[in-house]
């Protein structure tokens, strides 16, 4: 059983702060991801869960005890670290039953947890050569094998597939889901990078500038982001974001182009834009079809060729760009001008000065 | 503690801590430790302080025992160290006190009055101390600028049979000063560089170089070639590269190389001892030989030494980067 | 020899390399490196060559008769006098005194220094000025330190008067003759000298372990002595080891301490071998031939204990 429950949990340096007061609920057995680019808060966040950093205000709760000032070791919890920090002259079997032999344990019961604990990441033909000599996933198992050894309530992991090549990334990520699935064990993982934190969170976190952005399953992530970073951070490319005024009910561009605006809409976002008519139009790129009679107009300015797919990057008014996903067999020279339409049930809107989404019902 | 596991610490942590590291216990512990080394500091300097403050007392305040802690500063030790003297007759001893009451004798001079003697001139010493400056300032500069090209071509170029030249070199440093000593002194003789400044400029500039090579090579190796070689692509000749590229890089190392071989030739005694005389010989060797009436004159050695060390302890402070550059770099990389 | 090369544009196609004359690298690299390799080979190279030879004379630097050939008499001499025994066990005792309590000390100063507190980058420099004495001055006043009448030594060990007390360098501890004690006093110097030597690599060591190992360690409940033996001890050891080598090279060519402190007495208690061998070279009756041959079998030594520095050090880089 592992709650982890952040109340009002804050860190400042000085005057700076790192993370400003943040509330967070872990449920048992969930995977949550910490999500944002560097600096943003993510690793103190995780490292203060641990223990490793002193909160400068607010409580961390385990099970609704509180453990905010408790010995990083007494939190029943396992650390992950990006570089492994693995024993460079303990062999592999000898780095994993460290954590045991540190708190005391009996032989027999360390070698019978190391044994079960090998099986599982499958490096048992590893056990007894150094890290050094391991390739970097094999030495990420390695570390993994390390914090699962100690059966903590819950794992923490700080950007554990960042030293990684792609390629390894991609199948490390599988089996760190699936071995959180097998071990139903809680898991709170930091990552920057995006695709990462859509494909294994339960639940992501996208943090910036210290502040959370949004709490939300990767669905609602992706297709409600809660403001402009949101929208611009998940997805690759991002969120296409265009400024536009609406008047008439239509949202008009520069370059000319009108858009008109979905009923549903219609008066949500005359209610939230208050007064003003500045808008920011959003919508991702497979929102958006190229067809002849599409109410946006463009110039193609570049074409990616991402083998199953291609993403056109067109031009529809003095430089500003958009992405639109289009199907394999058209490609366009540079140039070409194309019309595109929006999906209603996909397009997004931003108010541009509090950056915040506009919601589509009213708020509840 | 179990105040602390629920309460927290007394006043916010606004700096990278763990949460055990703020443990009012850890931060006694801390303040400990540093109690500690503070203290230990003292202890290891207080020889050099003793030694320090022996260089200002008297003959008598030297030699008392138990020693004195508090006592009157005197001079008097500088004096002995730095001047020939010889006794005066009575009537000699009248003038010169006469002068004294008008003012018009040195500070020096009317110490040595004190002692019932007149000033003669600078001592041996003195004349030493100027060859010790001459000697290192110029073997110094020899060493780190024949050890800078050096080191260049060893880490720039491939050689034939580079590693042997390298171990070649560093082994010399290896070498007890005696083995080379024994032979040096008979070529000298025969080549007349016995107690000749060039002699010893010489011998410390290549026993310096060894360890200049090394040490330079070992800075230049860091600098990326890629620098010189974007520079002789777009057209400057590889000793332009040198001067321009390389040299304001390895600057630093240059400086903490200067600042090893300088302290080297000025501390050096055995070979002073052994190849030198009397009209090259530095410093070191004639420290040991105060001798004064009555023998050894403890504050003028005390005097001599403190004069010795503090142009190093001088140089040690405003240039420890570089040195503590220097010594981990020098002892690990080899 | 092969110099690197540049692909691209050749120097002299250049404006700049037209405007003059330039050097080769192959110039270049002569003209580096041979001054130096010169200077080497005068001043170093062929005295050891000389040596080699002279040590197989029994030529006296103070007679005009040129050496005779002996052969390995000296060698043979030097091996069949007990007292040349005698000297080498000194030194060795010395050295193992020394070279110990540095280490041990060094290290204990390293852990001190080695979180930062107020002042901790101060202190680490103070503790660095033994090491910057000549030694011969620092034998100069560690003998005035020592003195059994006026010395702080006697003081602090609370006999301060004239004739009672522990005469260090004379071997004699409160009136009775210790032989070996003036061996220890020297050590003690040469101890106080060169431990901040072994703090500073020590430090360095220890500053370039990680601090997420410490984390992890922490994570795991693992004690501070735990930490220590598992973490701390094992990823310095090999600088550790470095500084020994090093120490132990330099305490067998020990001179210029014992000749500032005690000239190798009481008798020849302090007599190390470097030191016995300046004897026997440049004073007395300057026995040069002699003298090379011992100063040959310190050399050979020496060369042993250099090459196996040299090659752990290869290996430490080779790790690295």
């Amino acid at each position: 059983m592992a709650t982890i429950q952040l109340s009002k949990v804050e860190k400042k340096f000085g005057d700076l702060h790192a993370v400003k007061p943040l509330d967070l609920t872990i449920n048992d057995g969930e995977f949550v991801v910490l999500l944002g680019p560097s600096g943003c808060g993510k690793t103190t966040t995780l490292r203060m869960i641990s223990g490793l950093e002193a909160v400068t205000g607010g409580r961390i709760l385990l099970n609704g005890k509180e453990v905010t000032w408790k010995h990083p070791s007494e939190r029943d919890m396992a650390f992950v670290f990006q570089f492994y920090a693995l024993y460079s002259h303990l062999s592999v079997r000898q780095n994993i039953a460290f954590p045991l032999q540190a708190q005391g344990m009996k032989r027999e019961a360390i070698d019978k947890r190391v044994n079960e604990v090998v099986d599982i990441l499958r490096i048992r033909h590893l056990l007894r050569l150094r890290p050094g000599k391991l390739a970097g996933g094999d030495q990420q198992r390695v570390a993994l094998a390390r914090a699962l050894v100690r059966r903590p309530a819950a794992f923490l992991m700080d950007e554990p597939l960042g030293a990684l090549d792609a390629e390894l990334r991609e199948s490390m990520r599988a089996e760190i889901k699936n071995l959180h699935i097998a071990q139903h064990a809680t898991t709170v993982y930091v990552t920057h990078d995006q695709i990462e934190a859509m494909a294994m969170g339960d639940r992501i976190v996208v943090m910036s500038k210290a502040e959370v952005q949004q709490v939300g399953t990767p669905v609602d992530v992706y297709y409600n982001p809660s403001n402009l970073f949101v929208a611009r951070f998940i997805g690759s490319p991002g969120m296409n974001l265009v400024k536009g005024k609406f008047s008439g009910g239509a949202v008009r561009m520069a370059g000319n182009d009108r858009y008109e605006v979905p009923p549903a809409w219609q008066k949500p976002l005359a209610d939230s834009l208050d007064g003003r008519d500045e808008v920011i139009l959003g919508f991702r790129p497979e929102a958006a079809r190229v067809t002849p009679d599409g109410s946006m107009a463009g110039e193609v300015y570049a074409t990616d060729m991402h083998g199953g797919h291609t993403v056109l990057h067109v031009n529809i008014c003095e430089g500003e760009i958009v992405h639109i996903r289009s199907d394999r067999q058209n490609t366009y020279p540079m140039g070409t001008p194309i019309r595109f339409a929006i999906d209603p049930e996909m397009v997004r809107f931003f108010n541009p000065r509090t950056e915040a989404a506009v919601r589509r019902e009213a708020a509840r | 503690m179990a105040r602390f596991e629920e309460r927290g610490p007394r006043f916010p942590t606004v700096q990278p801590v763990r949460v055990d590291k703020i443990h009012p216990r850890a931060q006694a512990l801390r303040r400990i430790v540093a109690l500690i080394a503070v203290v230990v500091t003292i202890i290891i300097l207080l020889p050099v302080f003793v030694m320090g403050i022996s260089a200002f007392k008297t003959r008598a305040d030297v030699m008392s025992s138990p020693p004195k802690v508090l006592f009157r500063p005197t001079l008097e030790g500088f004096m002995l160290l730095l001047t020939e003297r010889a006794v005066v007759s009575p009537a000699r001893l009248e003038e010169l006190q006469e002068t004294a009451k008008e003012g018009k004798l040195s500070l020096f001079e009317r110490l040595a009055l004190d002692a019932g003697m007149e000033i003669t001139g600078p001592s041996a010493y003195v004349f030493r101390l100027r060859n010790s400056v001459i000697i290192a300032g110029i073997s110094t500069i020899a060493s780190v600028v024949l050890g800078l090209f050096a080191a260049y071509a060893f880490s720039r170029f491939r050689l034939r049979g580079k590693d042997d030249l390298l171990f070649f070199i560093l082994s010399t440093r290896m070498l007890p000063a005696v083995v080379v000593t024994i032979p040096l002194f008979l070529m000298y003789r025969q080549l007349g560089l016995h107690d000749k400044h060039l002699g010893m400029i010489i011998l410390y500039t290549v026993f310096n170089l060894s360890f200049s090579v090394w040490l330079l090579k070992g800075f230049i190796d860091e600098i990326p070639k890629e620098y010189e070689e974007a520079a002789l692509v777009d057209g400057y000749t590889r000793l332009q590269a040198f001067f321009r590229i390389v040299l304001p890089q390895a600057a630093s190392g240059i400086a903490a190389t200067t600042v090893f071989c300088l302290i080297f030739a000025w501390n050096e005694y055995a070979f002073a001892l052994m190849l030198t005389s009397q009209r090259a010989r530095t410093a070191p060797p004639s420290i040991a030989t105060m001798m004064g009436r009555g023998g050894i004159e403890w504050s003028a050695i005390a005097a001599g030494s403190l004069g010795f060390l503090i142009p190093v302890v001088i140089v040690t402070f405003a240039l420890r980067k570089y040195l503590l550059r220097g010594i981990t770099f020098g002892a690990i990389r080899g | 020899m092969p110099s690197t090369h540049v692909q691209g544009i050749s120097p002299a196609a250049s404006p700049i390399g037209q405007a003059r004359r330039h050097l080769s690298d192959r110039s270049i690299q002569n003209l580096f490196i041979w001054p130096t390799l010169l200077l080497l080979i005068a001043v170093n190279l062929f005295p050891l060559l000389y040596s080699l030879y002279l040590s197989f004379t029994n030529f006296l630097a103070v007679q005009n008769k040129p050496p005779v050939w002996v052969g390995l008499s000296n060698f043979g001499t030097i091996l069949h006098t007990p007292e040349m025994w005698h000297y080498f066990a000194t030194t060795g005792r010395y050295a193992l005194m020394s070279v110990g309590l540095q280490t041990v000390i060094g290290f204990g100063l390293a852990m001190l220094v080695r979180r930062k507190f107020f002042g901790s980058g101060l202190i680490t420099t103070l503790i660095l000025v033994p090491m910057m004495i000549s030694p011969v001055v620092v034998g100069m006043f560690w003998k005035m330190i020592y003195n059994p009448n006026f010395g702080f030594f006697n003081f602090l060990l609370g006999a301060g008067h004239a004739g009672k007390g522990v005469d260090m360098l004379a071997s004699k501890f409160f009136g009775q003759s210790t032989p070996g004690l003036a061996l220890i006093a020297v050590a003690i110097v040469d101890v106080w000298q060169w431990s901040p030597f072994v703090m500073l690599l020590v430090l360095s060591g220890l500053n370039a372990i990680p601090e997420y190992l410490y984390e992890a360690a922490a994570i795991d409940r693992a004690s501070p002595w735990f930490q220590f033996r598992r973490i701390t001890l094992p990823q310095v050891a090999p600088l550790l080891l470095i500084a020994v080598l090093f120490r132990t090279i330099e305490a067998f060519k020990s001179f210029d301490l014992v000749m500032g402190m005690t000239g190798g007495g009481p008798g020849d208690q302090t007599e190390l071998i470097a030191v016995n061998l300046y004897r026997q070279a440049f004073l007395g009756t300057f026995k040069t031939g002699f003298s090379s041959a011992l100063a040959y079998i310190i050399l050979i030594i020496i060369i042993a204990a250099s090459n196996m520095y040299i090659k752990y050090l290869n290996q430490i880089k080779g790790e690295a």
